[in-house]
């Protein structure tokens, strides 16, 4: 980018960035964002039943930073006492020095005392350091109530914060990848702009099975082995797989490129990847995405990622498409013509050249995709599908709430907490649909 | 028109392939063998042995009337060492560890020889009676324990591939046939058994393994979900299952009964709720749009476009508990029953309609109401840009300048064409009253489809899943189909036929 001559020519960037921040709402829902982040990022710390520091005979702990499970702490008497810090009852226990996170309480940790639904207001027990039950001092106290087994809400408030805001970013992360991708392969090369010879493309569909035999079907045993392991090795044999199936198609690519030499197998073939993404995606459209997701998240193991996985792989098609019609639109714009008549390859010039300016149309959409993202996790969790039954979410904290109707509590704060975030995406994609659409020129 | 009609009714033929198979690939990758589930050993009655045998009976048949006898589809890609008959052995964990089996050695028939063997040994210590002689000598109890040890082990064997597993369950039968006496029956058997396994274990052809090979199926599966177990085109012949072309939609494995009965009874609710809450919503949003796009920037246009913003944004099972919280509670405001669609002791047979309508009246409207608000605030906004857009063209204009009323101009000239866009909304209709509205019947207790999927999905009932599944995506291709003509009928500038 030429930053030195930028103050006498007009840059699109700044002059969407003006608009943007023009409106109001918008401007103002990336601050609330920003704040909902910070609390996703430091809720370990903000909600947590185990203290953040702790001076113990002598010794100094930080309990909610340790990976440990369990400290030895030497007696005078020369005898050792185990704290063993999952299960430890820490209000309980006589220290030195003791400094709380600000909700002395984790998610989903159930406390016997104040189980069955205590409101927010109301009274609430505590068990002092004697063992006596009395009345709930301020400072522990559950500030925005409790639900069945008295688990605290504001610290599933906070923890649900972070997942919902997870599976919003990684699921559209995965959306846009693919959206991205083959959006600006549809655009670019549209239906006759990708040719090559007979027996290169012949050679590569031969490829792709030859490599999904290698790294998939040969391996299957390998990989069924790593998802019984832990999530870290499936990964890595999934690279690895990849990795497999990469190179097998390029080596087929390669002797395509001979083979394509000979006669016959020399005659130039279309591919329409326009046609082929654009029939995609109307696949998509018509597919119930809603019960695909179910469906899938009830046979899969129960887990977060899976559930990104899913979403991200049912809601690239809006990204897509708008990809599509900014490419189309790019694709013969000077900039790209000069950069073909300098010889640059064509890979380059997409993903180089044209995308960074073909991006703006799907940033609109992934907000408004983050929101809906959101919106399903949230009703998945609501229905107590796909999520694992000890995760705490926003959705699962409302299907406590409809188990009692008095615990309104338990129904309006993280109902709150989602229409918020939605909301608040919401805004931003509006306020990026108005700064990036010309049409708009105030 | 004709033309592009074919056309797209063509192109149905890709799309529904695709979404059949998605289904599909679904289901058989469900874990759990549904004939497990489907026959239970209590059903059956009797002594334990006959319960078995009647299980294994009962099961054999509901294989065949399923279909569960036939390869998955159409091709498989599997390693050369893998037998195109490897299907026929049902039982998954069998088949699986011949799988390992294969992919360890690649010598299918040792493999073969050697499962064929535990078969044999299995069904040769079943018979085996010990004599009560040996009670004498080494107890009765050690007698009978070393034998129903020694039937586990071989059970055991025929799920096992790692080598470790299976030397030592071979040991302890090695050890059994050398040590007690009443063993001798099968002792040779199970001798021949570990020579099979050495055999196994020293004649590996690895090479197999690492080569593909295609098999191809006719008659598979899939084909058969499709297009029935008869002739595939005139579906003569078909015993059990027509196929999904010709409307039977298989089993299900929770009730046994067949899955369109199921979807017959349950769509009625779907198809009301669907219906009155489009009809309602559009009564509604209709207005306010119009409204606010006649009087833009005006008063009522902000607060409009605000709440409906809000209400846009709010997800629908949060306002489904709300109102079930304020309207339906014995603490707050107890105006309206909490679930169903009737009252519990049913409707008298002998009331009539308005009764009945009475009846129910309550019960359906906080279900109204959710239905009603989820599809509100798209439409308002809809409404309100498209009419927006129709509002800044030229023929309003003229009509504004021959100086008719700002009332005529709006519902006269420019509400037609402004209604161009919801036609689209009105095709979503029909998909919607077949998967219905999975949370919102959940948080009601409607017997409708939406219901019917969340109980499916929970009790992994995969045939109502699956065809619920598709038959969505043949109601939405249809859908999109309708608003194509409606569109072509309603504005006759649009004309499908090619240039």
């Amino acid at each position: 980018m030429s930053k030195k001559n930028s103050d006498n020519k007009f840059s699109f960037r700044k002059y969407a960035m003006k608009q943007f921040k023009h409106n109001k709402p918008a401007y103002v829902s990336v601050y609330i964002l920003l704040f909902f982040s910070v609390i996703a990022i430091f809720a370990p710390i903000l909600a947590n039943e185990k203290p953040l520091y702790i001076h113990y005979k002598g010794e100094h702990f930080f309990p909610a930073f340790s990976f440990k499970n369990n400290y030895y702490i030497n007696n005078a008497d020369g005898s050792s006492e185990k704290i063993q810090l999952d299960i430890a009852d820490w209000k309980q226990m006589q220290f030195d020095k003791v400094v709380w996170a600000p909700i002395p309480y984790t998610p989903g940790k159930s406390d016997r005392l104040n189980s069955g639904y205590k409101s927010p207001g109301g009274e609430q027990f505590f068990k002092d350091k004697s063992g006596a039950v009395v009345p709930i001092p301020g400072r522990f106290r559950h500030i925005l109530g409790t639900g069945s087994r008295g688990d605290d809400l504001m610290a599933g408030l906070i923890h649900g914060a972070r997942i919902s805001l997870t599976i919003g970013f990684i699921s559209m992360a995965i959306a846009t990848l693919i959206g991205l991708f083959l959006g600006s392969m549809a655009g670019y090369f549209g239906d006759n702009k990708l040719t090559t010879s007979r027996g290169r493309f012949w050679m590569v569909v031969l490829g792709i099975f030859v490599a999904w035999f290698y790294g998939f079907q040969a391996r299957q045993f390998v990989l069924q082995e790593a998802i019984k392991t832990s999530g870290f090795t499936l990964l890595l044999q999934l690279l690895f797989s990849i990795i497999i199936v990469v190179a097998i198609i390029f080596l087929f690519s390669q002797l395509g490129r001979l083979v394509g030499k000979l006669p016959w197998l020399n005659n130039k073939v279309n591919i329409p990847v326009d046609g082929l993404v654009s029939r995609t995606i109307e696949i998509f459209h018509s597919m119930p995405t809603f019960i695909l997701i179910l469906t899938i998240a009830a046979i899969a193991r129960p887990s977060l990622t899976n559930i990104m996985i899913i979403i991200g792989l049912t809601s690239w098609t809006g990204i897509a498409r708008l990809t599509r019609a900014e490419f189309l639109r790019i694709r013969n714009l000077e900039y790209i013509q000069a950069a073909r008549s300098l010889g640059y390859n064509e890979y380059t010039i997409m993903f180089k050249h044209a995308l960074p300016n073909g991006m703006a149309p799907a940033l609109v959409s992934i907000a408004f995709g983050i929101a809906s993202a959101i919106l399903v996790e949230s009703s998945l969790s609501f229905l107590g599908i796909g999520v694992p039954s000890d995760v705490v979410t926003w959705g699962s904290l409302v299907n406590d709430g409809r188990e009692k109707f008095s615990a309104w509590w338990l129904v309006t704060y993280p109902g709150l907490a989602i229409f918020i975030t939605v909301t608040v995406y919401n805004l931003i994609g509006e306020g990026l649909r108005d700064a990036l659409d010309p049409k708009q020129k105030r | 028109m004709g033309r592009y009609l074919l056309k797209r009714i063509l192109f149905f033929i890709p799309t529904l392939i695709i979404i059949s198979l998605l289904a599909f690939i679904i289901s058989i990758n469900a874990p759990g063998d549904p004939l497990d589930r489907m026959v239970s050993a209590q059903e059956s009655g009797g002594e334990f042995s006959t319960q078995t045998a009647n299980t294994a009976k009962e099961k054999e048949r509901w294989r065949k009337k399923l279909g569960l006898d036939l390869p998955v589809f159409y091709v498989s890609l599997s390693n050369a060492a893998t037998p195109d008959t490897l299907y026929k052995v049902y039982d998954d964990n069998e088949r699986t560890a011949l799988k390992r089996l294969i992919s360890q050695y690649g010598n299918w028939e040792n493999i073969a020889a050697w499962n064929n063997q535990l078969h044999t040994l299995s069904t040769a210590i079943n018979m085996m009676i010990p004599d009560t002689s040996n009670f004498a000598v080494y107890g009765k109890n050690v007698v009978l324990d070393t034998i129903i040890e020694a039937k586990q082990n071989i059970g055991i064997l025929m799920y096992s591939y790692e080598d470790a597993q299976i030397q030592l369950r071979l040991n302890t039968l090695t050890h059994y046939a050398a040590t007690y006496p009443y063993f001798a029956p099968v002792k040779e058997q199970i001798l021949k058994t570990k020579t099979l396994y050495e055999q196994l274990t020293s004649e590996k052809q690895l090479a197999k393994t690492w080569l593909p090979a295609i098999h191809f199926y006719g008659h598979n599966q899939y084909h058969r979900w499709i297009f029935g177990d008869g002739n595939w085109l005139t579906g003569k012949g078909s015993v059990d299952c027509k196929g999904l072309v010709r409307g039977d939609f298989g089993y299900s494995y929770e009730t046994k009964l067949p899955v369109g009965n199921v979807i017959g009874d349950r769509i009625k609710w779907s198809l009301f709720f669907a219906l009155t809450s489009v009809i309602l919503a559009y009564l509604i949003s209709l207005p306010i749009g119009i409204k606010a796009a006649a009087n833009k920037n005006s008063p009522f246009d902000k607060t409009s476009s605000v709440i409906l913003f809000v209400l846009y944004a709010m997800p629908t099972f949060w306002v489904a508990t709300i109102l079930l919280m304020s309207f339906a509670n014995v603490e707050a405001l107890h105006i309206f029953p909490a679930s169903g669609i009737q009252p519990v002791t049913g409707i008298p047979d002998d009331a009539n309609w308005l009764t009945t309508i009475k009846l129910r009246l309550p019960y359906l409207i906080l279900p109204a109401i959710a239905f009603t608000y989820s599809q509100l605030a798209f439409l308002s906004r809809i409404t309100r840009v498209s009419t927006l857009e129709i509002i800044a063209q030229d023929y309003i204009r003229t009509a504004r300048a021959k100086g008719l009323s700002e009332h005529t101009v709006i519902y006269k000239h420019a509400f037609r064409n402004a209604l161009l866009p919801i036609i689209t909304v009105f095709s979503n209709i029909f998909p919607m009253a077949i998967s219905g509205s999975v949370i919102l019947e959940t948080i009601f207790t409607i017997p409708g489809m939406g219901e019917q999927v969340f109980h499916a999905i929970t009790t992994k009932d995969y045939p109502v899943i699956i065809d619920v599944f598709t038959l969505t995506g043949i109601l939405t291709l249809l859908g999109y189909l309708v608003a194509d003509i409606l569109y072509a009928v309603a504005d006759p500038r649009i004309s499908y036929a090619s240039k």
